[in-house]
């Protein structure tokens, strides 16, 4: 290559711009090939790592077999920053995008795309929400969403010729600014530009440059900080891999500002392909005479050299790592005096990190008022963040500063996957801090991310749902920052390491009651007196995750307990720690492979008194956790669990005596009620239940359907309760058929376990109207033996386990059309996913986006809906998309029967008088107790705390009261509790399974669909011996230590 | 915590190293000599050649460049690349940067050092593997992520880590 002048330069600028012409071609005709052809395949560190050279080298030996070579280019470029897809692949014109390719596929490419002009369609993206297959990579939402100015040639240029680097009017700033304008005309431009350094701590770029030209002498020197250390973040390894010029062009610049010749790339040596890429570029400038002497012949001489890291996070810090060029050890400096006066060898220098620098040649040709044109007031122009971790789609994310966060993660991330929530984000690696759901609006810009306790840093966004243990992430953090410390100063050296093993010890479940008080006096400390961002930022996790996790922490410490379920110290079987009662599953299922079915439903019973029904009705978070799924699928527990109940003889039930004098009152017989009444007669109690409905189950009888749980089985396992000695007063109403003051005269303690059971008003017109009914009452008359009226056309509002309930008991009540209108989408839908599926099966559609605006009828009786199309908007505190009506989108749906079941509240008439109540109309408990409430010696607990909640947190509710009752009523007379007499224990099994293979869970067989419709018969069938036997040897016995 | 010195008088038998080997060192050094700051490029060098960074060698460049061994044997225990210690003949690294460590890095890694009855930064005693932690290799979109030599492996599970390692012999 011939050495460059301004003309020279422009010419093949226009060569090279006509050569690339094609990439920007957007159109194709099916079945028409249009040539040439542009096959642009990434050669980013993670394609390689996924093969994509031997896909090259496939295309490559078949373009040269077929003798393609005219109509066909093969061009590796850099990192496209969509590496989870990988390998990709863009072929133009009509940009078509390729993913998860393999060497196998060339064959078809080449075939049905190239000669044949068919662009295959198995090779294409699909939309991780909707399914639908995009093919073009400019209508993909992860990149059309994006505004790519520093990552304008991802994907586009080669990565190792520097002509197509110019052909995208690469060094024309260069030229500019070497020959049109002075360093200070340089430096107003970076300034008006509001340019921020982009390595973390977002100073004034122009600030900073224009400190260093004010400083004398002739040496100064310009550094790039390519050590990319923060782990989570990539975008400047994508731009070295990618568009290294851009870099070398944005050091000419800053040399030409400043008085510079010298410049020095810093680059950590874990990135071997970018310090390979920077060497070709370099070399190659230096051949066209864009570097070294009289570059473009304007007089003006620099010279880049590589300078390799050798692993240390700190000399990422801008003096540690000038002290690292200098040949020692990667320690900070004190400043003053700063680089601008004092760097490098002493002499002045500018230290820039990578995405700033490449910022630079655009603001210079298109001016600093141009870039300034995106952004906020104080954070001008574009990011790169890096988004990783628990989301859709992982990659590089280029936006404009001052993007909601929420957009981020969801309209351009696709949220997150394999049905999680998202819990937070973390920005700003180690120095940064995790943002939590109810900040998704907050816009992304360098003040905003601050005042939430968080910094934008180098751009990682790290997305973690509900599986992650916010103190352990803390700990990790705070374990990096240890290792990485050098070791300088005090506070930094000792400060990690000494809060490092508080937090250890609080996820080990050694956790004391002042080691919050502790990590934040200690968090303070470093943070003032730390030598340089290293130890400064360190304590950030900590106090971030305190901030907005506290409650962690704290049932880390006081309970020994990971809500999350990961820090492994504190439990052995994961599912049995989730578990709200702390069911032994792994003890069951062992018993169930030996085929000892009645030891079995003994383990049950230790913990759970209805196991029968929660083996049908579970919401089995237990299966959330289990770590069966990390190979293939989580265990069938719940299943497992039915199977011990339908098979072996329950264990008899004898009465048992009356020891204590006291007597307690349980209002309600729901499961929490009843698990606290069984509790209690145990212990040698006098109970009495009191129930308004004729028949006790609460919403186990007169709300979920006889499908999913059928009589027998509810009634079976009350009576085995109600035989220890339980009274029971049916049919009748405390507050009216007996009174408060009666209850307290004869009663001791009252647990009021009432439950949630009246339905909660929508607030839409038209709601009085005769038909329009709540789902709740409606399941409740069915199952009072009453057929309410049902109708051909029924419409149930709310997407909940209370709508599906309502929704398949209308179909089986003769309803020809049943409708489910919900108005947000499928995934914010809190009912289980097997139940929605069911309903859909049976034929229930569900309408998404939808909300009712008003309920008509003739003669009193509901004719019609007139329902409104909804659009998500901003994200409410829970994190969900709070759904906004879409003006004059509405339509008719004509019904007999509208079921609203949008939530369900307390019956106010069995809250004693005078008690407090929270503000959605709850029972209040007191702070610091699980169950008391504000009146002396009355105790609450399940949905009437909490509204509508499961079984099983209703049983562990009834089991909290039970303790907290016992605890009152023997400490009221300065005895120590009663101690439980422990049973025999049980020899359980310790057979693993030797050779784990996968093998995907078995499905449950169900009653035929078209049938099944037709009456009440249970759904779910039951397994087979057989089937329970093969299920229960996917157990990993979690519980059993490995030797 | 194991104690250092245990595993580190494993390799104190200063190995002997090949009158060729020692001399492509004091080319290194010699090209290096005018350089000011270049004790690191030295360093690195000289460890692509040898595999490691005994205290002998050290003493070699310490005298070469006209440095005190002191001021090379801060700068080689402070940068996580120098090993003083023989690398195996394959290096096993598991990137525990924290994309990787979300998507469950621990748990490969503690099956790592379980199957090779070595912790991070040690080699096996028949010298075959080497275990190290990363953190970060900049592919985390394929995490979680362990290299061996220069082969990445993408979306690892604990349960496959045994039949990895079998093609390495």
């Amino acid at each position: 290559m011939k050495r460059l002048n301004s003309e020279r330069l422009k010419k093949l600028h226009l060569k090279m711009a006509r050569f690339m012409e094609v990439r920007h071609e957007d159109t194709t005709t099916p079945g028409e090939p249009r040539y040439p052809i542009h096959l642009l395949i990434c050669g980013g560190t993670a394609c390689h790592a996924s093969k994509s050279l031997e896909i090259e080298q496939r295309l490559k030996s078949e373009i040269a077999e077929r003798k393609l070579q005219d109509k066909v280019t093969l061009i590796e470029t850099g990192c496209n920053g969509f590496c989870a897809q990988g390998p990709v692949m863009v072929i133009y014109p009509a940009g078509i995008f390729y993913q998860y390719l393999n060497p196998d596929d060339v064959g078809e490419i080449i075939e049905q795309h190239i000669l044949k002009g068919y662009p295959v369609e198995r090779l294409m993206y699909r939309d991780p929400g909707t399914g639908e297959v995009i093919s073009r990579m400019k209508d993909i939402p992860f990149f059309s969403r994006q505004q790519s100015r520093v990552l304008r040639n991802r994907g586009l240029i080669a990565a190792e010729k520097i002509e197509e680097y110019i052909g995208t009017m690469g060094y024309q700033a260069a030229l500019k600014a070497l020959t049109e304008m002075t360093p200070h005309d340089i430096i107003a431009e970076v300034k008006i530009s509001g340019l921020r350094g982009r390595g973390g701590a977002g100073f004034p770029t122009g600030m900073k440059w224009e400190f260093t030209a004010r400083s004398q002498g002739d040496v100064k020197y310009v550094l790039c900080n390519a050590d990319e250390g923060d782990p989570g973040a990539f975008m400047d390894r994508s731009v070295l891999e990618a568009d290294p010029h851009a870099v070398l062009e944005g050091m000419i610049i800053a040399a030409r500002a400043i008085g510079a010749h010298q410049g020095y790339i810093y680059c950590r040596a874990e990135y071997p392909l970018a310090v390979k890429r920077l060497n070709i570029a370099i070399n190659q400038s230096r051949q066209c005479g864009l570097l070294g002497n009289n570059i473009l012949a304007s007089g003006f001489n620099f010279d880049i050299e590589i300078y390799r890291g050798a692993g240390a996070f700190v000399c990422g810090e801008e003096t540690a790592l000038m002290t690292s060029i200098e040949g020692k050890r990667g320690t900070p400096r004190p400043r003053p005096p700063f680089p601008a006066v004092q760097g490098l060898w002493k002499k002045p220098t500018v230290l820039n990190n990578v995405e700033t620098l490449a910022s630079i040649p655009q603001i210079i040709l298109n001016g600093g008022g141009w870039y300034a044109g995106l952004g906020t007031l104080r954070s001008k122009g574009t990011k790169i963040f890096a988004l990783t971790g628990d989301i859709n789609n992982v990659g590089l994310v280029e936006v404009p500063m001052g993007m909601p966060l929420g957009g981020i993660i969801h309209d351009i991330g696709r949220g997150i996957p394999n049905k999680k929530k998202f819990k937070a984000v973390q920005l700003g690696g180690p120095s940064g801090g995790c943002i939590p759901v109810q900040h998704l609006n907050t816009p992304v810009d360098y003040e905003s991310i601050m005042r939430l306790g968080a910094i934008v840093g180098s751009g990682g966004m790290i997305v973690m749902d509900d599986s992650k243990c916010m103190v352990d992430v803390a700990r990790f953090f705070m374990e990096f920052c240890m290792e990485e410390s050098c070791g300088k100063c005090t506070p930094c050296r000792v400060g990690t390491q000494k809060m490092l093993e508080v937090l250890t010890r609080i996820c080990d479940g050694e956790g004391r009651e002042d080691d919050i008080e502790t990590l934040e006096r200690w968090a303070k400390i470093i943070q003032n007196a730390a030598l340089c961002g290293l130890g400064q930022t360190a304590p950030n996790p900590v106090l971030s995750t305190l901030r907005y996790f506290r409650h962690e922490y704290e049932a880390h410490i006081r309970e020994k307990r990971c809500p999350a379920v990961v820090c492994s110290n504190l439990f052995k079987s994961p599912c049995q720690h989730a578990c709200p009662i702390g069911m032994d599953i792994p003890a069951y299922i062992a018993l169930v492979r030996a085929d000892r079915l009645e030891d079995a439903y003994r383990v049950l019973l230790k913990t759970n008194p209805f196991p029968g029904i929660c083996g049908r009705v579970c919401d089995h978070i237990c299966e959330t956790k289990c770590r069966r799924s990390t190979l293939d699928e989580p265990v069938n527990i719940k299943y497992l669990k039915r199977f011990i109940t339908d098979n072996a003889a329950r264990p008899p039930v004898k009465r048992v005596s009356i020891t204590q004098k006291e007597r307690i009152a349980v209002v309600g017989a729901g499961p929490a009620g009843l698990t606290a009444a069984r509790n209690l007669v145990l212990k040698g109690y006098g109970v009495t239940v009191f129930e308004a409905l004729p028949e006790a189950g609460g919403m186990l009888r007169w709300g979920i359907p006889e499908y999913r749980l059928p009589r027998n089985i509810l009634r079976g396992e009350i009576k085995d309760i109600l035989d220890l000695g339980v009274e029971i007063s049916l049919n009748t109403r405390v507050g009216m058929d007996i009174s408060w003051n009666d209850i307290e005269k004869e009663f001791q303690a009252v647990f009021l376990a009432a439950g949630a059971q009246k339905s909660a008003r929508l607030g839409v017109e038209g709601e009085d109207l005769e038909g329009v009914y709540g789902a709740v009452e409606y399941l409740r008359e069915f199952n009072l033996g009453n057929r309410p009226t049902t109708g051909n056309r029924v419409a149930i509002i709310g997407g909940g386990n209370s709508a599906i309930d309502a929704a398949r008991s209308a179909l089986r009540l003769g309803a020809k059309e049943v409708v489910i209108l919900y108005r947000r989408l499928r995934a914010d839908m809190p009912a289980q996913d097997e139940e929605i599926k069911a309903a859909e099966e049976e034929g229930v559609k569900i309408h998404y986006l939808v909300s009712p605006l008003k309920f008509e009828g003739q003669n009193g009786r509901v004719k019609q809906v007139i329902c409104q199309k909804m659009i998500l908007g901003d994200f409410d505190a829970g994190g969900r998309r709070e759904p906004i009506p879409i003006a004059n989108e509405e339509f008719i749906l004509e019904v007999d029967l509208v079921l609203p079941a949008t939530g369900q509240a307390l019956d106010l008439d069995f809250a004693k008088p005078g008690i407090d109540l929270t503000k959605r109309g709850f029972i209040k408990i007191v702070d610091g107790t699980k169950t008391r409430t504000s009146s002396d010696m009355i105790f609450a607990g399940g949905d009437a705390v909490r509204g509508p909640d499961t079984v099983v947190g209703a049983i562990a509710a009834g089991h909290r009261a039970a303790r907290e009752i016992e605890l009152a009523l023997r400490q009221g007379k300065t005895e120590s509790p009663y101690t439980t007499v422990t049973e025999e224990g049980l020899d359980i099994p310790g057979t693993v399974e030797e050779d784990i293979r996968e093998m995907l869970r078995l499905s449950m067989p169900e009653a035929d669909i078209a049938e099944r419709v037709g009456d009440f018969r249970e759904v779910e069938l039951g397994f087979s011996r057989q089937e329970a036997l093969t299920e229960s040897t996917r157990c990993l016995r979690c519980d059993i230590e490995a030797e | 915590m194991k104690a250092k010195s245990d595993y580190d008088s494993r390799w104190s038998n200063e190995q002997e190293f090949t009158a060729e080997e020692l001399s492509t060192v004091d080319a290194i050094i010699e090209r290096y000599r005018s350089k000011s700051g270049s004790l690191i490029p030295v360093l690195e060098d000289v460890q692509e050649t040898l595999g490691y960074l005994p205290k002998s060698i050290q003493r070699k460049i310490a005298s070469g460049l006209g440095l005190p061994f002191s001021e090379v044997y801060g700068v080689v225990t402070f940068y996580s690349f120098f090993t003083m210690v023989p690398r195996g003949k394959h290096t096993v690294k598991c990137c525990l940067g924290t994309a990787c460590y979300v998507r469950g890095g621990k748990k490969i890694l503690e099956k790592l050092s379980g199957t090779l009855g070595i912790e991070p930064g040690e080699t096996t005693a028949d010298r075959l593997f080497s275990l190290e932690t990363v953190r970060c290799l900049g592919a985390c979109g394929l995490a979680p992520v362990i290299t061996a030599d220069d082969e990445t492996f993408r979306h690892v599970k604990p349960t496959k880590v045994v039949e990895l390692l079998k093609d390495y012999e």
